[in-house]
């Protein structure tokens, strides 16, 4: 099999984006979707076909030589091993269905160019964060993704609102990126090359300190994309995207490219303890966050919003245990039911005559049973039920922290454990405010587009039985997973059977407990005025607040200062005096031409006379 | 030479002054022209004055050129004055300040 054939998974996407932005306008609206369908399906069907080329230590493969300066050396050249075929293959499959389903949604949207474009530019750029075998070809890929985010944000940009939360994504992402950009270059003076595999072998030869800095810039990174503390606040406004775009980008793909980067270079991150525990602590503090912000929101789509967050958070706990199985399972798993929970969701706000607050929902389970039984899938597998999906990935990272010895670890696992809890309980308020008793506001009937229905299912079943993935021993299973990323697979929890069953007991047991809280409490909808409390979790515990005020507001006054106070004030007041001092003395010299012939002449005889008293000054000195 | 060289540049310089005055004094263009003239005149006649005292025929030549001069120049300015009293309707030089900065 020909190893070059790899290069058809990116570029195929890229070759759809780029007819689509160039000649989307002129082509007819079907064939713009069709183009952008194809172009990722085309992807997904190469990554199945080359599957074989992943086996062992995978296939690295170079186009051409991108960059060569000195020392510095990177190729446009891919490697295709256990970790990054997973990946591939969860990306491209995922996103042919949302943009099968995008076809579907955007059925009535007038520039559906520029939406494919960016769409199957997305794609691209994230199959080039996989698949790089480069720091700095995965740094484009990074790059990318974050500027498609920003396009597809605010696409609807007339409103400003969208454009601001495009604009605040791609801001608060940046900052990340300076941290892993640093990252980068430190590695590339460290080891003296960019090239992924190079720098994974030598890095026995950094000190414990320095692998613990190059491993917090990483994170800093990881943070940035994957809406990490502290720098979470852009997911949420990120909502303000059309569904797929949310679905696609801020659940399935993008996010999880933090995780992605940690797994990918793990042996270094594995250097380093100290980090590992940071990693952790991280991941459980914004699970915890997440978790409890989206108990009280009241926009469906910000429920899921912080969830990923949330879940992304888990994963992060997964690579701070040191099992990158466990984060690549949980990943594949999430990708899974949260893009078919945000497109549930995208169906529900059709559904509801384009309405987002969940209280004024209501009743859909009877309009749309069909909807319900796939958004109650999806719930599922977000809020752990025992033997779906996302009840074993949960599990294996709650059962990989359980293992870790050290306070820190054990901190992390009760606030896993919590967050579970509070999953499952704003799963089940979701699901009861949303689908369970009458309506609560008037709607007139709206039916879905096919392909929004009939791309549901699918991912339903894939959700529910994404657990086969890496069916632990536990259940009879063989870890296929584990086994597949092999020596890439990370540490793995030493734990018996027993305790494994036992902590699932207590998953299963939190699973229903907030199940129960959530019958108990949303059962018949009080929409009360929000008291304190709830309206500190709505605005995210005030983090735009807090933000505003250490970051925005001293910035914007600097930033005032400099340009009143500096600019405007002293360099232009200085300009303008020198300005107005050449005026005044021009305007002077100006009075003496009087356009007055006389006047001309007695300046004629003053000169006389001056010259005059000059010759005669001089006769006198030297008579 | 019979009279003084001392004498001769007291009165050039006398003229020239007059002239000078003329020039200043006089609002009207015909009487500025002619100060002039009397200025000029009283350069030839300091010329001369010198080229009889030194002995050298230089300074005549000069006068002589000097005379051509001042007749084509007197032709051009008065061509002038004769325009602008068309033209402006007044010969008062006062009068005439587009020029003025």
């Amino acid at each position: 099999m020909n190893a070059k054939l790899l290069f058809l998974i990116p570029l195929l996407p890229l070759l759809g984006s780029a007819s689509n932005a160039l000649a989307g306008l002129y082509l007819p609206r079907r064939l713009r979707g069709a183009i952008a369908v194809l172009a990722v399906a085309g992807a997904f069907a190469a990554t199945v076909l080359l599957w074989p080329l992943a086996d062992g230590a995978g296939t690295r493969v170079s186009l051409f030589t991108w960059l060569a300066s000195g020392a510095l050396r990177a190729d446009f050249g891919l490697l295709f091993d256990p970790l990054s075929a997973p990946m591939t293959l969860m990306v491209t499959g995922v996103s042919t269905l949302i943009h099968l389903y995008a076809v579907g949604y955007m059925e009535k949207e007038a520039d559906t160019a520029r939406f494919f474009a960016l769409l199957n530019l997305f794609v691209f750029a994230m199959l080039c964060i996989v698949l790089a075998d480069n720091l700095l070809l995965l740094f484009l890929g990074w790059e990318g993704v974050g500027f498609c985010s920003y396009g597809l944000i605010g696409f609807w940009y007339a409103n400003l609102d969208n454009a601001r939360a495009g604009r605040k994504a791609f801001l608060v992402t940046r900052v990340g990126d300076v941290f892993f950009a640093v990252a980068i270059l430190w590695l590339f003076t460290l080891c003296g090359s960019v090239g992924i595999p190079e720098i994974l072998q030598q890095t026995g030869e950094l000190t414990a300190g320095t692998a613990t800095l190059l491993v917090l810039l990483l994170l800093g990174g990881a943070c940035g994309k994957s809406a990490q503390l502290p720098l979470m606040t852009w997911l949420p406004d990120a909502m303000a995207g059309p569904t797929p775009v949310s679905a696609l980008i801020h659940a399935a793909t993008m996010v999880t490219a933090g995780v992605y980067l940690l797994c990918r270079l793990f042996p270094l991150v594995a250097l380093s303890p100290t980090a590992m525990l940071v990693i952790t602590l991280v991941g459980a503090v914004t699970a915890l966050y997440a978790a409890s912000c989206a108990l009280a929101q009241r926009e469906i789509k910000r429920v899921l919003a912080y969830s990923t967050m949330s879940q992304i958070g888990y994963m992060f706990m997964a690579v701070g245990a040191g099992s990158v199985a466990g984060a690549l399972f949980h990943l594949i798993s999430h990708a899974f039911f949260k893009a078919l929970l945000f497109m549930g969701a995208g169906c529900v706000i059709h559904l509801c005559d384009e309405e987002n607050d969940i209280f004024r929902m209501g009743g859909v389970a009877k309009r749309s049973p069909f909807v319900f039984w796939m958004f109650l899938a999806g719930a599922l597998c977000l809020a752990g039920m025992p033997f779906s999906g996302g009840f074993f990935s949960k599990d294996g990272i709650l059962l990989s922290l359980f293992a870790q010895t050290g306070t820190g670890y054990r901190l992390a696992w009760l606030l896993g454990l919590f967050s579970a809890l509070l999953t499952s309980l704003y799963s089940f308020r979701l699901l009861l405010l949303v689908f369970a008793g009458e309506p609560r506001r008037p709607v007139h009937g709206h039916s879905l587009p096919a392909l929004m229905r009939w791309t549901l299912p699918p991912l339903a079943l894939l959700g529910l039985t994404a657990g086969l993935l890496n069916l632990p021993e536990a259940y009879g299973g063989h870890d296929w997973l584990t086994h597949q990323l092999g020596s890439l697979a990370g540490r793995l929890p030493a734990v018996d059977h027993l305790t494994e069953y036992l902590l699932a007991l207590v998953a299963g047991c939190l699973f229903l407990f907030g199940a129960l809280i959530a019958w108990d409490r949303y059962r018949v909808v009080i929409d009360r005025t929000p008291r304190w409390h709830q309206r500190f979790l709505l605005k995210g515990w005030q983090a735009d607040g807090v933000i505003d005020r250490l970051i925005v507001r001293p910035f914007t006054a600097c930033a005032e200062f400099c340009w009143q106070g500096l600019d405007r004030s002293l360099i232009e007041g200085l300009l303008q005096t020198l300005a107005a001092g050449c005026l005044q003395l021009g305007d002077r010299l100006r009075r003496l031409t009087s356009g007055r012939l006389s006047h001309y002449l007695s300046g004629f005889a003053w000169g006389l006379l001056l010259m005059l008293t000059w010759f005669l000054l001089t006769l006198v000195k030297q008579g | 030479m019979i009279v003084p060289l001392s004498h001769l540049l007291i009165v050039a310089g006398l003229i020239f002054f007059m002239g000078l005055a003329c020039t200043l004094a006089r609002r009207n263009l015909i009487m500025i022209l002619i100060g002039v003239e009397i200025m000029i005149n009283a350069v030839g006649l300091t010329l001369v004055g010198a080229s009889a005292h030194w002995r050298q025929l230089d300074g005549q030549l000069v006068v002589l050129l000097l005379m051509a001069l001042t007749s084509a120049e007197v032709s051009i300015s008065l061509a002038m004055v004769v325009y602008l009293q068309r033209r402006k309707g007044t010969i008062v030089a006062d009068r005439y300040n587009e020029m003025k900065g």
